[in-house]
């Protein structure tokens, strides 16, 4: 067993047990990015936050029953998943990951030969820390995260920045992985767009 | 010889090392002519690592206590009704 997979077996036993540090471990790890998934489906960030308070409470009634075929956070994500998906259903909205009918936003930049129209920019290095129209470059990432389709979305929060396996995430969204690339580059590139647009 | 925008559509992929030999050696034939290409290829690489790895900066808001008392005590709320 690996040392990860120790940990994290060890971190269910606790929850299991009711403590209370490591669910504020688990919570503080995780929430923001439930949230973050959550408010692209269901499109509100109050009704956000109370699906993830709903997934919660779900994880700790059912954390009895993980059995660990799955990643902890695969299992937390799923459930949040089909909470903000049945929420959706009841506001009338079918949610689809598959990205279907979305394109990459960069057809534009060619011409008809394929060649670009314009020369990309040659950037000027990007660290976290740099400061771009007076905020961080990572509030300009998250805020262009934000602004994605809930696939894409999806995608780049659980596969890049929660950075579960490639096999979990497709399952959690029920897409090919195939699929999963796709939109794991679309969402790099309209990232990449919104960062273009400041530099 | 693969144009820019071929060459824009496997960015992901090739810098995610999922390409096959012979569609690796056709990027980098069409990269070592061509600077925009090496540029986007650069911003796609650039825009990766910004979006990667975030898992260590964990969240700690103030409000962060309430919502788990919060949540704690519906939980208890919900049990206790055995639900
Ligand atoms: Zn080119």
């Amino acid at each position: 067993m690996s040392t990860a997979r120790a940990e994290e077996t060890t971190l269910v036993q606790l929850l299991a047990a009711g403590e209370r540090t490591a669910f504020e471990q688990v919570y503080r790890k995780h929430n923001s990015s439930l949230i973050r998934v959550a408010v692209g489906i269901v499109r509100s960030r109050a009704t956000a936050e109370e699906v993830a308070q709903e997934t919660w409470i779900a994880v700790l009634k059912n954390i009895c029953g993980f059995e660990g075929r799955s990643s902890l956070a695969s299992w937390i994500f799923s459930i949040l998943i089909n909470k903000a998906r049945s929420r959706a259903k009841r506001d009338g909205r079918m949610v689809s990951f598959d990205g279907t009918g979305e394109d990459d936003n960069l057809a534009a930049a060619f011409d008809g030969r394929g060649r670009w129209k314009d020369i990309p920019e040659l950037w000027e290095v990007l660290t976290p820390e740099r400061i771009l129209e007076g905020r961080s470059v990572m509030d300009h990432v998250n805020t262009a995260i934000e602004a994605l389709p809930p696939g894409q979305r999806s995608v780049i929060i659980l596969r890049a920045q929660q950075g579960l396996g490639a096999e979990e995430v497709c399952a959690i969204l029920g897409i090919s992985e195939g699929n999963m690339r796709v939109l794991l580059h679309r969402a790099r590139l309209g990232v990449r767009a919104a960062l273009d647009g400041l530099m | 010889m693969l144009s820019c925008q071929e060459v824009a559509t496997r960015a992901s992929a090739l810098i995610d090392g999922e390409l096959s030999t012979w569609e690796g050696l056709q990027m980098r034939l069409h990269l070592a002519m061509c600077k925009g290409c090496e540029r986007f290829i650069g911003q796609v690489r650039t825009t990766r690592d910004l979006t990667e790895n975030l898992t260590a900066a964990d969240t700690h808001e103030e409000a962060d206590d309430g919502r788990i008392s919060e949540i704690l005590s519906k939980l208890h709320e919900e049990k206790k009704q055995g639900g």
